[in-house]
């Protein structure tokens, strides 16, 4: 290096600007003394020159997948070991979550919202697969709230622009009937207690299927329904030795949760029941109510498609209850037994109405239809009807008075 | 056309009179019945216009144009007349059915309810559909049942001084930082804020929303505030009609999977979001239907003028 720059160990002037990374130096060329050396940091008065940029807007985000990520994937995959999920089934989730990780959104959210972003994503791909999982599974598994998850549920769908599929209902009575520990014999179950499952479970889907169409299940959470049907086709099986056992006991040798709305459904399908055994002759005559019918509801599902048929009448149109109750006696026929070759006296129930249950309730108040307002929003508002809403001087300084009395009461400071 | 682009793939093959996106029946035919004597405002919708409808408003705007430059000045106020209400009558039937509109002349054939002021004889053109729309009316008409609006008052407000010295209003500054004041007619509340903006719910009509907004910006001004009433504006309608039938809901969902959301684990009835008019709709099982986020009534009675054939297409069980 030219200007006068002798190395103090051998004297030669051949010095070399080398940086060692990133620390400047100046070598002597001929035996590699370091003559100076640059400062390895930077003092203070050189940082106040650089500018700090945030981590979020830096490019770092998009360069490696954050803890924070890293750990929502983790749960995914964890959740989905737990769920006990076919492999496939973790990679779309961990895709998922991935995909929604990179909506700011998402990323600036609250913990709870991204461990609640785990379920819901998990969610979504059993929901697509068609394997029966329900939100009151996920929210049991990590302990979160049902409001938490669905609102944070319908953002990520409208989020990703995601078609989800239905719960699907056959699939869930068959896990949620498995589920239920009566199929083997243990010490805590009685003997006449066990049933055989696929017995219990083709009765169940019937009884499901046959709540489905009588607008039992529309609109209302799945598992209950699910419950009750299970419960009454357990009874029916053997009902001589089942018919004492309540709904809660069931549910308590069963080692399952009793849903709360369960009873309701319960008695909701028992009235459809009764209706649909109506029309059979035989049952007519033993005036069945809420409790023998269960005896029967073997021969009641073997012919549950026309006996819902003339049982029911349309509840639209009035129109067609005559064409149906012809059609219903056609049937009967038809099908070959004496349910409708009846004496003349007798005669099957008049059809009731098919509604949902909240149509047939009386309506819990009168909707009176609003009386036509002339009201053009210009009139002139007299002076009288704003002191109404006004303090007299008198009131106010009451109030101020009795506020100042009920703060030295409670002795707390009370910001107004 | 523009609009048949933006609908999916599988709604473009539906029977059903239009889907959800565009609207099947005119706001503004006379057979409308319509609750008070309000008249509905026009929906904006020029981007809903074909191109073909383009081209032929512009096709007969230029006719207009040469016949105007031909012919004598009192000729010309006839046929400008005459061929805005044939061009209205036009506009309205090409609504209706868009691809029968291939000739350029205008038309003679008057639509039900609109007369031609000057009879002329101009060369018929293919017959135009009347304007009846393709299913029927439904006859049933939404009640509103809460408007949400707006109101400047203008200058800053003391909350304190407001809650003292006012009977009907509420305030804890630790819950929420605005006044809480109700008046009893018409029945409505406000938020008051510092700002000096005001939010006032709960009245049933466009009419009684102002109105009550007037009155809380009296009240304020007798308080001894310099309260104005700028920027009036309706924010939210929400209203509420029975089409008196039950709806199998897990049908509407398969098919209109694109608009529907239905979660009976989270709530028992249908979240429908109409594209056009951006109406969201929640329909239940027993048939009753709550439309809400409308600026204007005419969207409420336009999107559930939408969705009655979608519903009645549900109405059979088997």
């Amino acid at each position: 290096m030219p200007g006068g720059g002798r190395c103090p160990d051998c004297g030669s002037t051949e010095l070399v600007e080398d940086s060692h990374y990133s620390q400047s130096q100046l070598v002597c060329s001929d035996c590699g003394c370091v003559v100076t050396e640059g400062v390895l940091t930077t003092t203070f008065s050189d940082e106040g020159n650089l500018r700090e940029v945030t981590y979020s807007r830096s490019t770092g985000e998009n360069e490696q997948v954050s803890r924070s990520e890293q750990r929502g994937l983790r749960r995914v995959r964890d959740l989905c070991r737990v769920l006990q999920l076919p492999p496939t089934f973790e990679d779309t989730a961990v895709a998922y979550y991935q995909q929604a990780y990179r909506h700011s959104g998402i990323r600036a959210a609250r913990l709870q919202k991204k461990e609640v972003l785990v379920g819901c994503c998990v969610l979504i791909t059993c929901r697509q697969r068609n394997w029966p999982l329900t939100m009151g599974t996920i929210c049991t598994l990590l302990y979160a709230d049902l409001d938490v998850f669905s609102g944070t549920y319908m953002q990520l769908v409208k989020l990703l622009g995601l078609d989800v599929p239905s719960l699907c209902l056959a699939e869930l009575v068959k896990t949620y009937c498995s589920s239920f520990k009566l199929f083997q014999a243990s010490p805590s179950v009685p003997a006449k207690y066990v049933e055989d499952k696929e017995k219990m479970l083709s009765r169940t889907l019937q009884l499901v299927e046959l709540a489905d169409e009588t607008w039992l299940v529309t609109g209302r959470h799945p598992l209950p329904v699910i419950t009750a049907a299970t419960f009454l086709a357990w009874q029916s099986l053997q009902p001589s030795y089942r018919l004492s056992c309540s709904l809660a006991r069931f549910c308590k040798y069963a080692n399952v949760d009793l849903p709360h709305p369960a009873s309701c459904r319960l008695q909701e399908l028992l009235a459809v029941l009764l209706q649909m055994a109506k029309q059979l002759a035989w049952l007519q005559v033993l005036k069945l109510d809420k409790r023998s019918v269960v005896k029967h509801i073997g021969d009641l599902l073997q012919h549950r498609h026309t006996l819902v048929r003339s049982a029911f009448r349309d509840g639209t149109a009035e129109m067609e209850t005559q064409e149906k109750e012809l059609q219903g006696r056609g049937q009967g026929e038809e099908v070959g037994d004496s349910s409708l070759g009846l004496p003349q006296g007798k005669q099957p129930a008049s059809p009731a109405l098919l509604l949902p249950p909240c149509m047939l309730k009386p309506p819990k108040r009168i909707c009176h239809t609003s009386t036509v307002s002339t009201v053009t929003g210009d009139e002139n508002i007299s002076d009288s009807e704003i002191e109404q809403y006004l303090r007299t001087p008198q009131e106010v300084r009451d109030f101020q008075r009795a506020q100042a009395a009920g703060q030295a009461g409670t002795s707390v400071p009370n910001p107004p | 056309m523009d609009q048949n682009n933006s609908l999916p793939p599988y709604a473009q093959g539906l029977a059903s009179p239009q889907g959800a996106m565009t609207p099947g029946i005119p706001i503004f035919s006379p057979m409308m019945p319509y609750g008070t004597g309000l008249t509905p405002q026009p929906i904006q919708n020029t981007s809903s216009l074909s191109i073909l409808e383009e081209q032929q408003r512009q096709q007969q705007q230029q006719q207009q144009q040469q016949q105007q430059q031909q012919q004598q000045q009192q000729q010309q106020q006839q046929q400008a007349a005459q061929q805005s209400t044939s061009q209205q009558a036009a506009q309205v039937a090409s609504g209706q059915a868009p691809q029968i509109f291939h000739s350029q002349t205008l038309t003679t054939a008057p639509l039900p309810g609109t007369t031609p002021l000057y009879p002329s004889p101009v060369t018929p053109m293919t017959p135009i559909t009347p304007a009846t729309p393709a299913s029927e009316s439904s006859g049933i008409v939404p009640q509103l049942q809460n408007i949400v609006s707006t109101v400047n008052l203008g200058c800053k407000l003391d909350l304190k001084t407001i809650a003292l010295r006012a009977r009907n209003a509420e305030y804890n500054p630790k819950r929420f930082a605005a006044v809480i004041m109700r008046i009893r007619e018409p029945r409505t509340t406000a938020l008051i804020f510092s700002s000096g903006k005001m939010v006032c719910t709960g009245a049933k009509s466009e009419e009684q929303s102002r109105l009550a907004a007037r009155k809380y910006a009296r009240v304020v001004q007798k308080l001894g505030f310099p309260a104005k009433f700028l920027d009036f504006k309706i924010q939210n309608m929400v209203g509420s009609c029975d089409v008196k039938f039950p709806i199998r809901l897990e049908g509407l969902v398969l098919t209109h999977q694109q608009f529907s959301s239905y979660e009976p684990e989270l709530f028992p009835g249908l979240i429908y979001r109409m594209i056009k008019p951006r109406i969201v709709l929640l329909i239940f099982v027993s048939g009753k239907v709550v439309l809400t986020g409308a600026k204007v009534r005419a969207e409420i009675y336009e999107a559930f003028e939408n969705i009655y054939p979608i519903l009645k297409g549900f109405r059979k069980t088997t």
